[in-house]
C-alpha cells in the first residue's frame, strides 16, 4: 500500500486511541471524533480521485454532514453535563441517576 | 293647491332647530328646556292642520325631495309617505312628548346635564319621525338604528351605574339581533324586487315572500321585544322615569310593529306568517303578563304591562287587522305614558323608592297621581268608553269572531285578565292600605309642570280614544255582529281578574311565604330566560373556542405529542433501563483492549 495511505490510516489510529484513553475532560474525546472523521474524510477523498471513481465523488460531503450532526449531538450532550456539574470532568458521571 | 305638504314638513323641521342651535348660547343657559317643550307643542299645533285635512278630505301626499344617489338601477331619494298611518300617529307622538318634555322639567330638574338630556330626547324625536313617515327602506333603516341608538345613549344616561351600562349593551345587542331580519328583508328586496320604495315592492307580484316577511318579523321581535329578543325591555328601565314613558312604552317599541303594519299589503296573502305572527305575539302577552305579577319593581310592572300589550298588537297583525293595531298604538301612547310619569311622580315624591312593598297609603297625600293611575290602569284594561276600550276591546272582539288559532285566543284572553290582576297589584300595593314607606319623604304634587303634563295625557286617555276612533277615514270593517257572550268576553275576563287580585291581595296581605312556590320562582326570575340565556351560550361558545383553538391546536398538537412526549418519554425509559455505574473511562480502555487485541491475533491468522 502507497505512503499516502499508510500516513493516513496511522492518523486515523491516533485519534481512536486518543478517543478510548482520556484522562479527565470529555471535550477531549470529542476532539479525538473530530480528528477520526477528518482523516476518514482525507483518505476517502484520495481514494475516489486517485481512482477517478466519478460517481462517488458526493460521498466525501455526506460523510461531512452526518459528521456535522454527530458533532452537534456530542456538543449537546457535553452542554447539559456542564449545565448540571459545572465542568465537563467524566468522574461526574457516575451517579445513575440523570 | 293646498298646503298639506308644507304644513307637515313645516313642522318636522321645526323639531331640528333645537338641535341646531346647540352651538350657540340658547344651549348653555337653564332656559333651553323651556325652548325645546315650546317647541314641541307648536310643532304638534301645526301637525294637527294636516291631520285636519287628512280627517275631511281623505288626502294623502308623497313628498319627494331629494335625489340623493342611483346604484345602477336603484334610486334613492328622500322621500315622505304621508299617508293614514303617518299623519295620525305623529300628532299623537308630538302630543305625548310634549306632555314628557314637560314632566321631565320638573323630574330632572336639578340634573346639571339637563339640557343634553332634553336634546337627546329631541333628537330621538326626529329620528323616530323619520321612521314613521319613510318611503323607502333606506329610510326607515336610518330612523330605525337611530332610535336604536338614542335608546342607548339614554338608557345608560346615569352611566355611573353598572346596571345602567349593562341594560343599554343589552338593548342594543337585541336591536342588533333583530336588525339581522331587517337587513335580510332589505337585501331579499333589492335582489328579487330591484326597489326598496314601498309602492313598487307592493306593485310587484311575487311567489313566495316568506323570506323577507321573516326577515321583517325579526325586526319587528328585536324592536318591539317580542318572546325571544324580550329581556331588553325591562332591563331598559334603569333609565330615568322620562326615557321610560317616551321610549319604552309609546314610541320605539312600537317601531317594530309600525313596521308590519306599513307591510300589511304583503302580510295579507300569506298565511303562514299570519299564524307565526299571531303565535309570537301570543306567547309574548302571556308570558310577560305572567312575569309582571310578582315583580316588585313598579317601573318594571309597568314595562312588562308594555310588553303584553305590545304582543297584543303583533296578535292583532295576525289576524290580519293592521288598522285596529295601528289604533291600538295610538291609543296605547297615551295611558302607558301617563302610567309612567304617574310612577315617576311618586318615585319621586318617596325619595327615589321604587319597591311597591315600600310604598303604599299614598291616595290622601297624593290625589291627583293616585287618580291619574287608576284611570290609566283602568284605561289599560279596558274599561268600557275610556280609551283604550276603543281598540282593545275591538280587537278581543275580531279575534272571538275569526277564523284563527284557538291556542292563541285563549292565551290572548288570559292576558287580558291578568292584565287587570297586575294593574290591582299595582294600586293595592302602591295606594292603597297604611303607608309602608319612611315618614320624612318630601311628598309634593304642587309643581305646575307635573300636574299640566299629566292633566293633559288624563285628558287624552279619556277621551282620545272616541275622538280617534270616529274621525278616522273608514278602513277595514270592524265585525257588526256576535253573540252576546263573546261581546261581552274582553269585559268578563277583565272582571275576573280584578276581583280574583283583589280578593287574593286583601286575603294574603300580611302572610309570608316559607319557601317560595315554583310558579313563584319562575315568574318571578322572568321564567328564568335571562338567567339561561345570558349564560349559557356565551360561556358555551367561549369554552369550546377556547379549547378548539387554544388547548386544542397550541397546547395539544404543537407542544405535547411529538417533543413533550419524546423527553418524557426517553427520561422514563432511560431511568428504567440503565443499570450502569458510569465508569465511562474504564469502557472506553476495554474497547481499545480489544480492538487491539483482535488485531494481533487475526493478523498473525493464516
Amino acid at each position: 500500500m502507497s505512503m499516502v495511505y499508510v500516513n493516513m490510516f496511522l492518523a486515523f489510529i491516533m485519534s481512536l486511541m486518543g478517543l478510548l484513553v482520556y484522562r479527565s475532560h470529555l471535550m477531549s474525546s470529542l476532539l479525538c471524533l473530530e480528528g477520526m472523521m477528518l482523516s476518514l474524510f482525507i483518505m476517502m477523498t484520495v481514494t475516489i480521485l486517485n481512482n477517478h471513481f466519478t460517481l462517488a465523488s458526493m460521498t466525501p460531503i455526506i460523510l461531512l454532514v452526518f459528521a456535522a450532526c454527530e458533532a452537534a449531538l456530542g456538543l449537546s450532550l457535553l452542554v447539559m453535563v456542564s449545565n448540571t456539574y459545572g465542568t465537563d470532568y467524566v468522574q461526574n458521571l457516575n451517579l445513575l441517576q440523570c | 293647491m293646498n298646503l298639506f305638504a308644507s304644513f307637515m314638513l313645516t313642522s318636522m323641521f321645526m323639531l331640528l332647530l333645537p338641535i341646531i342651535m346647540s352651538n350657540t348660547q340658547l344651549y348653555k343657559n337653564n332656559l333651553y328646556p323651556h325652548y325645546v317643550k315650546t317647541t314641541i307643542s307648536y310643532a304638534f299645533a301645526i301637525s294637527m292642520i294636516p291631520a285636519m285635512m287628512f280627517v275631511s278630505s281623505g288626502q294623502e301626499t308623497i313628498v319627494s325631495n331629494w335625489h340623493w344617489l342611483s346604484i345602477q338601477t336603484l334610486k334613492l331619494s328622500l322621500s315622505f309617505k304621508l299617508d293614514y298611518f303617518s299623519i295620525i300617529f305623529i300628532p299623537v307622538a308630538l302630543f305625548v312628548t310634549w306632555s314628557i318634555m314637560e314632566f321631565s322639567m320638573w323630574y330632572m330638574h336639578t340634573d346639571p346635564y339637563i339640557n343634553r338630556f332634553f336634546k337627546y330626547l329631541l333628537m330621538f324625536l326626529i329620528t323616530m319621525m323619520i321612521l314613521v313617515t319613510a318611503n323607502n327602506l333606506f329610510q326607515l333603516f336610518i330612523g330605525w338604528e337611530g332610535v336604536g341608538v338614542m335608546s342607548f345613549l339614554l338608557i345608560g344616561w346615569w352611566y355611573g351605574r353598572a346596571d345602567a351600562n349593562t341594560a343599554a349593551l343589552q338593548a342594543i345587542l337585541y336591536n342588533r339581533i333583530g336588525d339581522v331580519g331587517f337587513i335580510t328583508a332589505m337585501a331579499w328586496f333589492l335582489a328579487n324586487m330591484n326597489a326598496w320604495d314601498f309602492q313598487q315592492i307592493f306593485i310587484t307580484q311575487h311567489k313566495n315572500l316568506n323570506i323577507p316577511l321573516l326577515g321583517l318579523l325579526l325586526a319587528a321581535t328585536g324592536k318591539s321585544a317580542q318572546f325571544g329578543l324580550h329581556p331588553w325591555l325591562p332591563s331598559a328601565m334603569e333609565g330615568p322615569t322620562p326615557v321610560s314613558a317616551l321610549l319604552h312604552s309609546s314610541t320605539m317599541v312600537v317601531a317594530g310593529v309600525f313596521l308590519l303594519i306599513r307591510f300589511h299589503p304583503l302580510m295579507e296573502q300569506n298565511k303562514t306568517m299570519q299564524t307565526l305572527t299571531l303565535c309570537l305575539g301570543a306567547i309574548t302577552t302571556l308570558f310577560t303578563a305572567i312575569c309582571a305579577l310578582t315583580q316588585n319593581d313598579i317601573k318594571k310592572i309597568v314595562a312588562f304591562s308594555t310588553s303584553s300589550q305590545l304582543g297584543l298588537m303583533i296578535v292583532t297583525i295576525g289576524i290580519n287587522q293592521p288598522y285596529l293595531a295601528f289604533l291600538h298604538i295610538c291609543t296605547h301612547a297615551f295611558f302607558k305614558a301617563m302610567l309612567f310619569m304617574c310612577s315617576g311622580s311618586i318615585i319621586h315624591s318617596l325619595n327615589d323608592e321604587q319597591d311597591i312593598r315600600k310604598m303604599g297609603g299614598l291616595y290622601k297625600p297624593m290625589p291627583f297621581t293616585t287618580s291619574s293611575l287608576i284611570i290609566g290602569s283602568l284605561a289599560l284594561t279596558g274599561m268600557p268608553f275610556l280609551t283604550g276600550f276603543y281598540s282593545k276591546d275591538l280587537i278581543i272582539e275580531t279575534a272571538n269572531t275569526s277564523y284563527t288559532n284557538a291556542w292563541a285566543l285563549s292565551v290572548t284572553l288570559i292576558a287580558t285578565s291578568l292584565t287587570a290582576a297586575y294593574s290591582t297589584r299595582i294600586m293595592f300595593f302602591a295606594l292603597l292600605g297604611q303607608p309602608r314607606f319612611n315618614s320624612l319623604s318630601p311628598i309634593n304634587e304642587n309643581n305646575p309642570h307635573l300636574i299640566n303634563s299629566i292633566k293633559r295625557l288624563l285628558v287624552g286617555s279619556i277621551f282620545a280614544g272616541y275622538l280617534i276612533s270616529h274621525n278616522i277615514p273608514p278602513t277595514t270593517i270592524p265585525q257588526m255582529t256576535m253573540p252576546h257572550y263573546l261581546k261581552l268576553t274582553a269585559l268578563a275576563m277583565t272582571i275576573t281578574g280584578f276581583i280574583l287580585a283583589l280578593e287574593l291581595n286583601l286575603a294574603a296581605k300580611n302572610l309570608k311565604f316559607k319557601y317560595p312556590s315554583n310558579l313563584f320562582k319562575f315568574s318571578n326570575l322572568l321564567g328564568y330566560f335571562p338567567t339561561v340565556m345570558h349564560r349559557l351560550p356565551s360561556t358555551m361558545s367561549l369554552t369550546m373556542s377556547q379549547k378548539s383553538a387554544s388547548m386544542l391546536l397550541d397546547m395539544i398538537w404543537l407542544e405535547s405529542v411529538l417533543p413533550k412526549s419524546i423527553s418524557h418519554f426517553q427520561m422514563k425509559m432511560s431511568t428504567i433501563v440503565s443499570n450502569q455505574k458510569g465508569l465511562v473511562k474504564l469502557y472506553f480502555l476495554s474497547f481499545m483492549i480489544t480492538l487491539t487485541l483482535s488485531l494481533l491475533l487475526l493478523s498473525f491468522h493464516e
